[in-house]
């Protein structure tokens, strides 16, 4: 396909490459094919002069904010009284040894070990309840007989996608307060739970808070993706499932699942790729919500962000953890897309 | 030859019988999504009539507003809040206006001669994009960058950082490859230069593409402040995002404030605050509306 495109755009824009149609005229005029590797660019060089310059504000932007950012990964292999803060960057480089010992650091961590832990258990939850949870909604809805009933559901259901995750955390926590909010006192009220025990700052619940909001804000828009997906599916599969008397439930598991299947294997494999960031606005903004988790259900990102940014203790420390973190990000995201191209022919990007 | 001829209004005979199974199953089906509705609507409608509410009657709102007062309203617009809360309104204007038109027009430009197959280096150039997609160097390295910069607690750090936007690049592409080159031909035949070419000939072509990317955008800037935690410190108040301002006042660093109303009515100032600032993206829902409807053709692509 691409080399198809390649051939007809090239012969259709440089009129002056001839078209060979003789293999007689072949040892006369040279075919692209026979051109070196840096003529052929020279020459699309010269043919793309006048548009080739509009890569260049893109590029400059990821240089500048992208690329010079990861020679500050040179900071990590800094030790000892190394500062960042005082003084020229430039210059603080050339004073303190060099070490391993951050990244060395990183595996007796307790704190680094506890952020994973709760990182992955978060994620694998997430997995586990809201991944099917948004499946569930779009076969619901494909279920739908009007198709106007249902993109109504989708349109009320997508709102709090919309909504940052303060709003979010905001909105719950009201409700929730144990001082006057409106779902604690029905609660309290239906005798579910005594006062002021079902509120965010509850160390054993954070982590079901977590995968709640998350559930509440994403699952709407998480279904958009397959439910176009199952809309996409020929009628008449239904029509002939019908005919040799299959009831829904065996419609939607023998016909449905199967054909979104490509879909599902996609948004897993995205899903794990990011498994080493379990949603920093949410996860922080709770912790300052209900104010004494910081220690118990501290996640890989807020472990960063409080030892740099908050405390301001041990910079190349948290260097080195920000590059291991993203280094397990790269693999992940590496095996994830060979995952994809081999069984879906589909590159991740 | 006798011919009959089929009544329209009429149901069709052919037409298979569902079971008892599949109604209950459709009915159960109907009634779920309806309570999942209601699990959507009801906070939101609960705790935004917090904000019309007298706090002394905070317990009891549950779907409407008791004991109607504009008071949050007045003091987060007109009142102590109010030059606080209008200048991080103009900072989240600010971002979401440059954000969503450099980074989409940047984007677009360069993917424009790399949608063309034998755009030179065009493998490498990609590669290029595409490593700081999949590779970060974390917080820090980029936190130092704008302090090297002189960057830290103003929007501009926010900015800069979010307008290199590669998935948006890649989505340009796909769609750019997708142009038919006679279309183009027949331009250059025209007259047109390559700067014609572009902004008259590919932008309104890739109109849809575009529009849902700033879509994307504006919502993703102007619900985000992960990037404000950064780069600007708490007590920068005249550089923060309507976000951030959100966040600040959700967990408690501001209300270290003496007015017995205020610590009382916190929770109805929060939700007057918090409605304010989703008005923007009211205006915008609409679009999500009219992209529901018709068909969600992006959403296929996307994945």
């Amino acid at each position: 396909m691409q080399d198809h495109t390649y051939r007809s755009t090239d012969i259709a824009a440089d009129a002056a490459e001839p078209v060979q149609t003789a293999p007689a005229a072949a040892t006369a005029v040279k075919r692209p094919e026979d051109y070196g590797y840096w003529q052929t660019q020279f020459k699309r060089v010269k043919k793309y002069r006048r548009v080739l310059w509009f890569i260049i504000p893109a590029a400059l932007f990821t240089l500048i904010f992208s690329y010079i950012p990861m020679l500050g990964v040179l900071f990590s292999f800094k030790g000892g009284d190394f500062n960042l803060l005082r003084g020229g960057v430039l210059e603080n480089l050339f004073t303190g040894e060099w070490t391993f010992q951050n990244y060395l650091d990183i595996f007796v961590d307790i704190s680094f070990l506890k952020g994973v832990l709760n990182t992955f258990i978060i994620n694998i939850f997430k997995l586990l309840i809201c991944f099917p949870l948004s499946i569930i909604v779009a076969v619901q809805l494909s279920e739908l007989k009007s198709q106007t009933l249902s993109k109504i559901i989708l349109i009320i259901i997508c709102i709090p996608n919309f909504l940052s995750w303060a709003i979010v955390i905001g909105t719950w926590s009201g409700l929730l307060d144990s001082q006057g909010g409106v779902l604690n006192e029905l609660l309290v009220m239906l005798n579910f739970i005594e006062p002021n025990y079902f509120t965010m700052s509850k160390d054993h619940l954070f982590k079901f808070f977590v995968i709640l909001l998350a559930a509440w804000k994403g699952t709407g828009w998480g279904s958009i993706m397959f439910y176009a997906a199952i809309m996409a599916i020929d009628k008449s599969f239904y029509e002939s499932a019908t005919l040799e008397g299959a009831n829904r439930l065996q419609k939607t598991w023998y016909l449905t699942i199967p054909a979104i299947m490509p879909t599902i294997a996609l948004m897993l494999v995205l899903n794990i790729s990011g498994f080493m960031a379990a949603g920093f606005e949410q996860i922080y903004t709770m912790m300052q919500v209900s104010e004494e988790l910081e220690e118990t259900q501290i996640t890989l990102d807020t472990y960063i962000y409080t030892i740099s940014i908050v405390n301001r203790t041990n910079i190349p420390f948290a260097t080195a953890l920000g590059v291991f973190n993203g280094l397990i990000s790269l693999l992940l995201m590496l095996v994830g897309n060979a995952i994809t191209t081999k069984t879906l022919h589909r590159s991740l990007w | 030859m006798e011919k009959t001829i089929k009544n329209p209004f009429k149901k069709n005979p052919n037409k298979i019988h569902e079971s008892m199974f599949d109604r209950i199953l459709l009915v159960l089906n109907v009634v779920l999504l309806l309570l999942f509705c209601v699990v959507v609507l009801f906070p939101l409608l609960s705790f935004f009539s917090l904000g019309f509410s007298n706090s002394a009657f905070n317990s009891q709102v549950v779907l409407y507003p008791r004991g109607w007062t504009l008071w949050a309203y007045r003091y987060i617009l007109m009142g102590e809040e109010a030059t606080y809360f209008w200048r991080s309104f103009l900072n989240s204007v600010i971002i979401t206006a440059v954000i969503t038109i450099v980074s989409n027009l940047v984007e677009a430009m360069a993917a424009y001669p790399l949608s063309k197959a034998d755009c030179p280096f065009r493998g490498g150039i990609m590669m290029y994009f595409i490593i700081t997609m999949l590779f970060s160097a974390g917080v820090i390295p980029s936190y130092l960058l704008m302090y090297q910069l002189g960057l830290l607690n103003n929007i501009w750090s926010v900015i800069l950082i979010s307008i290199s936007n590669v998935s948006n690049l890649l989505f340009f592409k796909t769609f750019f490859e997708g142009i038919p080159s006679d279309i183009e031909e027949a331009a250059r035949l025209d007259g047109a230069n390559e700067l014609q070419m572009f902004f008259l000939i590919v932008v309104p072509m890739a109109l849809p593409v575009i529009g849902s990317c700033c879509f994307f955008s504006i919502v993703g800037s102007w619900n985000s402040y992960g990037s404000a935690m950064l780069y600007i410190n708490a007590s920068a108040t005249t550089q923060h995002p309507l976000a951030y301002y959100i966040y600040l006042l959700l967990s408690r660093l501001e209300t270290v404030k003496n007015d017995p109303d205020v610590v009382a009515g916190i929770r109805n100032l929060q939700s007057a605050a918090m409605l304010l600032s989703i008005i923007p993206i009211l205006c915008i829902y609409p679009y999500v509306i009219k992209y529901i409807k018709n068909g969600l053709t992006l959403g296929s692509v996307k994945g």
